[in-house]
C-alpha cells in the first residue's frame, strides 16, 4: 500500500506543475457557466417551469456538475497511459511488483485533489455571483447517497479513460476515439442538458448505460433532481458498472500485454 | 511574392493534404465521424430543449437549428482550412521547428495558415450546410440568389473573425511557450455564437455581443436567411472582421519578435 501512497505523493507534485493549466481550465469553466446562464435564462424566460424544474434548480444542477467534474473526471489520463505504452515506459512496471492500474489510479486521485482544490476559487466566485439564484436541497440522504455516487463516478471515469489508453496496444492513434467518446459522454452524461429532460423512455434507457453514472447521476442527487428511490436503484446499477469497467480495464491490460513488444532501453 | 504565387503554394499544400488523407483513409473516417457526432450532439440538444418549450429568445426550433447550423458551418470551415495549422504552430514554436516557416520567402502568417487542409472538417462543413438548408426548408423559406450570396459573404466575414480569434489565442504561445488550456478557449468563446443575440441582456450584451464579436458572426448570416438582408448587421460584421483581423495580425507580428528560434 505504501508504494501507491508514494505514487500518490509523486502524482501530487507532478500535478502541481500543471496548476496553471488547471487554473485556466477552471476559469474557462466559469465562462461555460455563463453560456449555461444565458441559454437556460432565455429558455426559462418563456416558461417558468421546464421538465418540472425551475431556472434556479437547473442552474444549480450545472454549477454542481462543473464543480464535480474537477473532482471526478479524467482529464488526459487516456493520453498519458497511451504515451506510456507507445514509448515503452510501461516496461518498468512489468519488472517491478507494482500493479499498473493501481499506480495510475493513485496518480489520477492526486491530480483530482489538485484540480478540485484549484476549481474552488473560481467556483466560490460563481457561488457569490449566483447567490439567491441557486436552489440547493437540504435532505441529508442526498449527501449519504451522493458521496458514494461521486466516488464510483470517479472510478467509472478513470476506468473508461484507462480502457481507451489500453487501445494503444492495438491501435497507433487513440485521439479520434477519445474525442468520439467525449461527444457521447457529453450528451449521455448530462453535460449539455439534464438527462431528465429526455423523453421518459430514453431517460429510462440512459439509466442502463455507464455514461449516466459518470456525471449526471451524482450531480442530479446533490442538486435535487432525482428522488430517493431512483437514487437507490441508481447506486446499485452504478456499482455494477464500476465493477464491470474495472474488470474490463484489467482484462484489456492482460490481453494487451500479450501483444506488447517492449521497446526502448 | 504575388497573390498568384501564394495561391499556387496553397494549392500545392492542398494537393499534399489530399494525398495524405488518401494514405490514412481510416483516420479520415474516424475524424469525420468525430465531427459528425459533435454536430449531432448539438442538434439533439436543441431537439430536447424544444420538446419542452416553443421558443428561445423569440427563436423557434428550426430558426435555432439554422443559427446552430451556421455556427457549425463557420467552425467546420475554420477546422478544415486552419485549425491543425495553428495547432502545429504552438508545438513548432516550442520545439523551434517554426524556423521552417521563417526561412520561407513569404509572409509568415500566410505560410503558417495555408500549410495544409483537414478534409474531414471540410466534409463536415457540407453536412453543416445541409442542416442550414434543411432548417430553411422546414421554415418554409425560399431565399433568392441575392440572399444566398449575401449569406455566403457574411459566413466568410464570420470566418475571418473566427480565424482572427484562432490566431490570437495561438499567438500567446510566443510569450507563454505553451498555449495548453488556452487552445480550448477558442471553443468556449465560439459557444456564444450558437445563442441568439436576443438572449443577451445588460452587461452580457455589451461584452459578449458588442465587444467580443462571435455572436454577430452567426446571427448576421442566419438573420439574412430568416428576415432578409439588414445593412446594419452586415456593416457591424464587416467592421468586426476588419478590426479583429488587424488586431490578430498585429499580435502575431509582435509575437514573432519574441520567438527565440530553435534551441541546440
Amino acid at each position: 500500500m505504501n508504494k501507491y501512497r508514494q505514487a500518490f505523493l509523486i502524482g501530487l507534485q507532478g500535478s502541481l506543475v500543471y496548476r496553471w493549466t488547471f487554473a485556466v481550465r477552471s476559469v474557462f469553466s466559469l465562462v461555460q457557466l455563463l453560456v449555461v446562464f444565458i441559454l437556460w435564462g432565455a429558455v426559462y424566460a418563456g416558461s417558468p417551469v421546464v421538465g418540472g424544474f425551475v431556472f434556479g434548480q437547473t442552474l444549480t444542477y450545472f454549477t454542481v456538475l462543473v464543480v464535480l467534474q474537477f473532482f471526478t473526471s479524467a482529464f488526459n489520463e487516456d493520453y498519458q497511459i497511451s504515451e506510456e505504452i507507445r514509448n515503452g515506459l510501461i516496461n518498468q512496471f512489468l519488472l517491478k511488483p507494482i500493479d499498473y492500474f493501481l499506480y495510475r489510479l493513485s496518480i489520477f486521485f492526486s491530480a483530482r485533489v489538485v484540480s478540485g482544490v484549484i476549481v474552488l476559487v473560481p467556483m466560490a466566485t460563481a457561488f457569490v455571483l449566483l447567490r439567491g439564484r441557486l436552489v440547493l436541497p437540504h435532505e441529508a440522504w442526498r449527501l449519504a447517497f451522493g458521496l458514494p455516487a461521486l466516488a464510483m463516478s470517479a472510478f467509472i471515469q478513470f476506468s473508461i479513460a484507462y480502457c481507451f489508453g489500453m487501445l494503444t496496444f492495438w491501435l497507433l492513434e487513440i485521439q479520434g476515439f477519445v474525442i468520439l467518446s467525449m461527444a457521447v459522454e457529453s450528451i449521455l452524461g448530462g453535460q449539455l442538458f439534464p438527462l431528465d429532460l429526455l423523453p421518459a423512455g430514453l431517460f429510462r434507457a440512459a439509466q442502463f448505460l455507464p455514461f449516466y453514472y459518470q456525471t449526471y447521476f451524482p450531480a442530479a442527487i446533490l442538486s435535487g433532481r432525482i428522488t430517493r428511490d431512483l437514487a437507490g436503484q441508481g447506486l446499485a446499477l452504478q456499482l455494477f458498472w464500476t465493477l464491470a469497467l474495472v474488470g474490463v480495464a484489467r482484462l484489456l491490460w492482460r490481453r494487451g500485454l500479450g501483444r506488447y513488444t517492449a521497446v526502448g532501453g | 511574392m504575388t497573390p498568384l504565387t501564394y495561391l499556387r503554394i496553397w494549392m500545392a499544400g492542398a494537393r499534399y493534404s489530399v494525398v495524405r488523407t488518401l494514405m490514412f483513409r481510416g483516420d479520415f473516417v474516424v475524424w469525420s465521424l468525430v465531427e459528425l457526432f459533435w454536430m449531432t450532439v448539438n442538434v439533439m440538444m436543441i431537439a430536447v430543449i424544444y420538446s419542452h418549450i416553443a421558443s428561445i429568445a423569440g427563436w423557434s426550433e428550426y430558426e435555432m437549428m439554422l443559427l446552430v447550423g451556421t455556427s457549425m458551418l463557420i467552425q467546420r470551415l475554420l477546422m478544415g482550412f486552419f485549425w491543425s495549422n495553428f495547432y502545429e504552430m504552438g508545438r513548432n514554436i516550442r520545439t523551434g521547428a517554426f524556423d521552417f516557416y521563417l526561412a520561407q520567402p513569404g509572409n509568415p502568417l500566410l505560410m503558417v495558415s495555408t500549410r495544409k487542409l483537414d478534409l474531414d472538417g471540410l466534409a463536415n462543413s457540407v453536412i453543416a450546410l445541409a442542416l442550414v438548408i434543411y432548417s430553411t426548408h422546414r421554415l418554409g423559406l425560399h431565399p433568392g440568389p441575392r440572399d444566398i450570396a449575401l449569406y455566403g459573404i457574411l459566413v466568410l466575414a464570420g470566418l475571418v473573425v473566427h480565424y482572427s480569434l484562432l490566431v490570437l489565442t495561438n499567438s500567446t504561445t510566443f510569450w507563454l511557450k505553451s498555449a495548453q488550456g488556452l487552445e480550448g478557449s477558442y471553443f468556449t468563446l465560439a459557444e456564444f455564437g450558437r445563442l441568439p443575440r436576443e438572449a443577451f441582456k445588460g452587461l452580457g450584451s455589451l461584452v459578449l455581443v458588442w465587444i467580443l464579436p462571435v455572436v454577430v458572426t452567426t446571427n448576421a448570416p442566419a438573420r439574412t436567411i430568416l428576415h432578409g438582408f439588414h445593412l446594419a448587421w452586415a456593416l457591424w460584421l464587416f467592421a468586426a472582421a476588419i478590426l479583429w483581423l488587424g488586431i490578430a495580425v498585429f499580435v502575431f507580428n509582435r509575437g514573432l519578435r519574441q520567438y527565440s528560434s530553435a534551441s541546440s
